[in-house]
This record gives structure tokens, sequence and C-alpha cells, in this order.
């Protein structure tokens, strides 16, 4: 492909829309990739009633504000990143954001994914949500108040020892091409009460992992591993330290259709006490 | 070609943002919806199993056994307003409210008026809907639960204005997130009301053929002479009552874009709806009429107490334990008619508040649900606020809200139907078809719509009008409608002197079909 790499993000004119382009103009810096900020207004199927509704004045009127928050968004974007923005209409917000990343050859959805939850964690919003299901590119997910930093400085990936990790892997090896990111290997392991653990030889499968991703990789930063532990993934989650600049990346379920994200049950709980974006990449073709 | 914003661009260059191709199309998906579909949609808007109980009882008591005739004449003013509706539909397919079309037709001030009629007669009926459904919820428990107990907590005030409270938060709350009835629903909704109401008329013809009827009456063809209605205030009643029985069928005549065939869907499906409609009013007219007769007895449909729902009274001895669900149809038809109902008068203070004759406030939309955000809520706050003073000073709340309504139709149809005379006179005369579709049809219908009007509000002033309701000696559906036209005037005028942009022509302006 001759076309720069882009990211379609996925904007509403409110904080959640906000962090997704925060989170867009954060990658976009670490890859030299575009923005395609799209705007999906709902196709209007609205019931006739007694009254007629005026739809079509409506989607004009709606048409017109959206301009406007199109413009709002842009303004947000830095100069350093090229972004432009695109209005859709579809039946919902998640099936316009899929036909853009088609159109657009996307390699990425951008999506804020805060809803009312705790300060900086993540409550899944219905648009990410749908997406999680279905997305056949990666996902990533502002969590709440995200800001882009001047340079992300770390990548973390959480990774299990269930078939499918070499796809999320190969994903790795992609993003930290060439690049002087630090890179972090991650297993989260939980502990019962009386101290055992559920995966013995996560520590042996990092050692896999890592022979794995040296064989194919070109990034230039410090690699490291670590095993977590706790009572419970969330607690595992926690023990971890996490910089400000930093992003993380999860496999898709096991459960998932190929080529498509299906958010497995421990990504999903991550989800909750995780302070930096998320990124789900769906799991590979079967071998 | 997209907006670039690049490191080159200047970055307050004039942004236009363009829309991807292929991919964007809005409004409904084009050519998705057949005959069949658009006459579900005719059938849906008018949502027959709701409207039934609310104005037979009405229509009954000013008619009497001219029902079934005055539904037949009722219809006509209806379809020449409708023709010349569907004109301006074609010409501005871009308004598509009466407010915009009165507005480009008269200038501002009969605009504004124009819009607000529109938006009091929906909020009204908003409240109707609300009123008909608390009803029916807790006579289904009441049929649930076999505690005829429960159906009596309707007339418990404070019970009744606060379950109506949750209906009508709960339908503005789906209409807020934008969330729609899908054409499932529609078909299951509209077939279900087609059959219980089939059952109910065909168990009262059973009851009256086994002389187990109320009050039965022989059947009468005299019936559909509309003429022998017994004076003309009682007629103009019935003409009012009958434009609210089809309010909702003009929808399927301006479906243009998203019909199959737009050549000939739409009007098809028109005919189609009315001929179901026509049938279906007739049978249950006569079913109704046959069963209970006219009189002030327990279940006559000249009883006050029942008026204003019949099919509440009426169900159980008719239907007997298949009651039930009749219940269920007029509950579901009132209550996915009153969500649906909501986006009317929403959108139209949308487009008032974008052009700057309402508050600025009302033209927000919510970045997140992309629906008129203000508007919605305003239309739930004052239609809740209308039924629990209605509730408080009116005997019989549902009947004299209907009979307003009635003449709130007839207000706001009449100036869209002038609207379209005056805003075609230019061409008026070019083709026979213009002469008949412009011209002619909308102007008898807007004359038919304005003696209409006048000869109700006339009346109304009685204090026996509609359910004998009445402060100081003066009819309340009087008092009522002078009291929504005068706050109408105040506001408007309210707004002038606050921003009167739009009043001097800044935002919208006036013009003729030739001078687009």
């Amino acid at each position: 492909m001759t076309d720069p790499a882009n990211y379609v993000v996925a904007y509403e004119a409110t904080d959640r829309g906000n962090e997704a382009i925060e989170l867009g103009v954060a990658l976009a810096r670490l890859t030299a990739a575009e923005l395609r900020i799209c705007l999906v207004l709902p196709r209007s199927s609205a019931v006739p009633a007694k009254v007629p509704a005026g739809a079509s004045e409506f989607d004009r009127l709606l048409e017109r504000e959206a301009h406007i928050w199109l413009e709002t968004a842009l303004a947000l974007v830095p100069s350093d990143v090229v972004a432009t923005t695109h209005l859709l209409w579809a039946e919902s917000t998640s099936e316009g954001l899929l036909e853009a990343a088609a159109q657009f050859r996307s390699d990425r959805i951008v999506v804020g994914a805060g809803r009312e939850g705790l300060l900086h964690r993540f409550a899944i919003g219905s648009v990410a949500n749908a997406l999680l299901h279905v997305s056949p590119v990666p996902v990533a997910l502002a969590p709440r108040g995200y800001r882009a930093p001047e340079k992300i400085s770390r990548i973390t990936c959480a990774i299990g020892t269930r078939a499918g990790w070499e796809s999320l892997i190969e994903s790795m090896v992609a993003i930290s091409d060439d690049l002087g990111v630090d890179l972090r290997f991650v297993t989260l392991v939980e502990v019962d009460a009386v101290g055992h653990r559920s995966t013995p030889d996560s520590a042996v499968h990092l050692d896999q992992v890592l022979e794995h991703f040296g064989r194919s990789s070109t990034a230039r930063g410090a690699i490291t591993t670590e095993v977590a532990e706790g009572r419970s993934v969330e607690a595992a989650v926690e023990v971890l330290d996490w910089r400000a600049d930093e992003i993380a990346f999860v496999g898709s379920s096991r459960l998932a259709q190929p080529s498509t994200i299906f958010l497995g049950i421990t990504a999903h709980r991550m989800l909750h006490v995780l302070p930096v974006p998320l990124i789900v990449v769906p799991a590979g073709e079967p071998h | 070609m997209a907006q670039t914003h690049s490191p080159s661009a200047d970055p307050s260059g004039g942004a236009t943002v363009t829309t991807v191709g292929g991919l964007s199309t809005k409004g409904l998906s084009a050519g998705s919806v057949g005959l069949l579909g658009a006459t579900v949609i005719g059938i849906s808007c008018i949502a027959p199993a709701y409207t039934l109980t609310a104005s037979i009882g009405p229509t009954a008591a000013a008619v009497g056994t001219q029902m079934p005739g005055i539904f037949l004449v009722g219809f006509i003013p209806m379809l020449l307003v409708a023709l010349g509706y569907r004109e301006l539909n074609n010409a501005m397919p871009d308004a598509g409210t009466s407010f915009t079309w009165a507005t480009r037709a008269f200038g501002p001030w009969l605009g504004w008026m124009g819009g607000w009629g529109l938006i009091v007669a929906t909020v009204v009926v908003l409240s109707n809907l609300a009123g008909v459904a608390v009803d029916f919820l807790y006579l289904l428990l009441a049929q649930i639960t076999g505690n005829a107990e429960l159906a009596a907590l309707t007339d418990n005030v404070l019970i009744n204005i606060t379950t109506c409270l949750v209906f009508i938060v709960a339908a503005c709350y789906i209409s807020y997130r934008g969330m729609e009835t899908t054409k499932h629903v529609q078909y299951v909704l509209v077939a279900f009301q087609l059959l219980v109401l089939v059952w109910f008329s065909i168990a009262a013809f059973l009851q009256v053929a086994n002389d187990t009827a109320f009050d039965a009456l022989a059947f009468d063809a005299a019936w559909f002479n509309p003429f022998l209605v017994p004076s003309f205030s009682a007629f103009a009643a019935g003409v009012s009552l009958s434009i609210f029985i089809f309010w909702g069928w003009d929808v399927t005549l301006t479906m243009n874009e998203e019909t199959k065939d737009p050549e000939h869907t739409p009007g098809r499906a028109a005919t189609l709806t009315v001929g179901i409609i026509f049938a279906l009013y007739i049978l249950v007219a006569v079913a109704a009429l046959t069963f209970s007769g006219i009189g002030a007895g327990e279940l006559g449909l000249g009883n006050e107490e029942i008026q204003g729902n019949v099919f509440a009274a009426l169900a159980g001895p008719i239907m007997g334990p298949f009651a039930i669900l009749l219940s269920l149809a007029v509950l579901s038809s009132s209550a996915a008619s009153l969500q649906s109902t909501f986006v009317g008068p929403a959108r139209t203070m949308l487009a008032m508040g974008h052009y700057k004759a309402f508050p600025a406030r009302f033209g927000t939309i919510s970045p997140r649900h992309k629906s008129p955000a203000f508007a919605t809520v305003m239309a739930g706050i004052v239609a809740w606020g209308f039924y629990a003073v209605m509730r408080a000073l009116s005997t019989d709340v549902l009947t004299d809200t209907i009979l307003t309504l009635g003449m709130m139709i007839c207000f706001y149809y009449g100036v869209t139907a002038f609207a379209c005379v005056w805003f075609f006179r230019a061409e008026a005369f070019t083709s026979m078809r213009a002469f008949l579709l412009k011209f002619l049809a909308p102007l008898v219908g807007g004359v038919i719509l304005t003696v209409i009007f006048a000869t109700t509000v006339i009346d109304s002033t009685n204090p026996d009008y509609g359910s004998g309701s009445n402060i100081g000696g003066v009819g309340l559906v009087f008092i009522l409608a002078m009291v929504l036209f005068a706050s109408g005037v105040i506001l408007m005028l309210i707004q002038r002197r606050l921003h009167p942009e739009f009043f001097t022509g800044k935002t919208l302006t006036k013009g003729t079909s030739l001078e687009r």
C-alpha cells in the first residue's frame, strides 16, 4: 500500500469524542498515520406518527450542526498530525464506523470508551461495545479524561497462554516497527487465597513469546517481561506500574470468529481498572 | 474531497467538511418500502385502536346514529388538505413542517401561529394518548389478576397523573435516545389491532343476534346519511372529530423517496390505507351502535362517564374473557403512538429554535444521541402539565382533550391549506393539474376547516359542550382553546421583542413557488 496508514476516529461532540481524538493523535504520532475523523449521524428511520416529523428538515439542520461539530473536532488536532473529517449517515454508529474503516482501508478504529464510570477507568459505552463484537480491525479504546502525551514511551502487551496469541504478537511487531518505543510483555495470573497459581508456567510462556517476537521484530526500544499476580485479574493489573504515556495491547477472545473481535472475559475485566488506552486486536486467521 | 488538515495547511482556514462518496445517504434508505409497508405505516400512524376508543364516544354524543355517515364526509376535508400538503412537500422537500411552509407563504406571524397550532395539537394528543394508556394499563392489570378493584385505580387523580408521568417520561426518554420502533414490531402491532377490532365487532354483532346486547339498536341504512344530523353545530363537531380520527393518514401521501415505486406506491398505499380504515371504522361504529345504543345508560354511548374511553367500558361485556386482548391492543397502540408522536413536535420546536422563532435552546441537538434534546424534554413537560391540569379541572378529561384537539388540528391544517394556495398562487392557473391540486383542493379544504373551526369555537362557549365542565358558565373546551391560542400569541410577542430576527425576515424568508 502506498497510502499512509490511517485510523478512523469515532467522533461525537462530547468528552468521549474528544478523548477519541486525543488517542488518535497519540497513535498517529507514534506511527506517522493520518486520522479520518468520522461523525456518524443516524439515518432517519423514525416511525412516522400522526404529526409528520419533518424528517427532511431535521436532517438538514442536523447535518449543518454536524459540520460545526466536525470543525470543532479538527481544531483539536495539533498541526503535526494530518487529519480529514467525514460525515456519514448509517443505521447505527458502529455500522457507520465499520463502513468507513472498510472504505478507507483503515488500520484501526479509535473510540472513546468512557461512560459514567469511575474517573480514568473504563466502563464501555455502547458504540465501543458494539465494535468490540464485530470489528475486523483493531479497536483502540480511550479511557475517560484521556489526553494525548507528547510521545508514547512504552507499549504493554497483555498476553495469555491460550491459542491465538501469535496474531497479537504480529500486531505488536507491526506497531513497533523500527520505533524506539519500550515494549513490555506481561501475563496476568490469578492467585487464589492459599497462593495456588492457576497457570504455573507463565514465565516459561513469556520466554517463548519473546523468542517469537524477536524473530520478526525491528523494534529498537527496551524489551521487558513481567508476570503480574493478584487475587483477580483486576488486582493483577493494579500490581503493574503504568506510565501516563503508555498504551496496552490485548488479544481477542478465542470465542471470536476469525478476523473479528470478541472481547474475552479477562480483557473485559482488565478494562475496568486499566488507566491507559487499550487496543484490542482481532483474532488471527485460523492456521 | 475531504477536508485535509496538515502541517502545511492554514489551521484556521475555512473548513469544509465533505461527506464520503457512496457511504452517505441520509433519509430512509431509498426504495425500501413497498405497498404493504407503506400501508402498514399509514395504519400505524392513525393508530386505529387508540383513535376509536377515544373518538367513538364524543362522536356518538355529537351526531348520534349518524356516526358512520360523519366518518365518511369527515374524510373529505382531510383528503383535500392532504393533496395540497403533498404539493408543498414536493416543492419544498427540505422543509416539511407546517411552520416552515406557512412562514414561506405568509411570513413570520402566521407561520409562527401555524407552528404553534401543530405543537399544541401534538402536545394535546400526547396527553390524551398517555391518558388512554393509563386507563388501559390498570384495566389490563385488573383483567390479568382478576381483581376488578385495580381498574378503579385510574380514577384516583394522584395515581392517574403519576402513572401518566411515568408513561410520558418513558416515551420522552426513548425519543431522546433516538431509539426507534422497528418495522417488524410495527407490523405486529398493526396486525394485532386490526384483528382484535374485527373480533370486537363480530362479538358485538353476535350478542345483538342473541338478544344479549346492552341496548340493541336495529341497524338502519340511514346511519350512513350525514345530512340527517340534527343541526349544523352537531355536524361541525362530528367533522372536527372525524379529522382527528383520520389524522396521520396524510403521512402515506408524502412518502416518496423511501418507496420502491415513488410514482405509484404512495398514492396506492394512501388509497389502500383509507379503504381499510373506512371499513374498520364503519364496522366498529355500527357494532358499537347496535350493541350499546346512544342512550345515557351504563354502557350507552351517550354515557358521559364512558365517552372518553369507550373500549374500556365495552370490552368486558362484549368480548368476555378475551377483553384482555382489546386492552392489550389499545395499550400497545397508544403507547407506541405516544412514543412516535414525540418526534413531531420536538422537531418542529427544534426548527423554530433554529430559525430563532423560539428561544435558541430549542434548537440544540444532543451531540451524543443526535436528537432534539431540549425540545423533546419540553414537549414531555408540557404534555404532562397539560394533562395534570385537565385531570384536575375536567369531569371527563379525555373527552375534553379530544374536542380541543379537533379544533387545533382544524386550525393548523387550515393554515397549511391556505399556505399551499398562497404559495402556489403564481402557478395556480398554468395547468389543470396545478389548478386542481395546488389551488382548488386546498382552497376548498381550507374553507371547510375554517367553517368547522369557527362553528366549534362558538359552540364550545356553551357550558354543556363536551363533558359539561365549565368555568363561570363558559365551556371548558372553549376556555382551554382560547388559553392555548392566547399563550401562543403572548409567547410570540415576547419572542418578537427579545429576538426579532425571525420576525424581521432575517432567518426564513417569505416567497412564492416561482421565486425560490
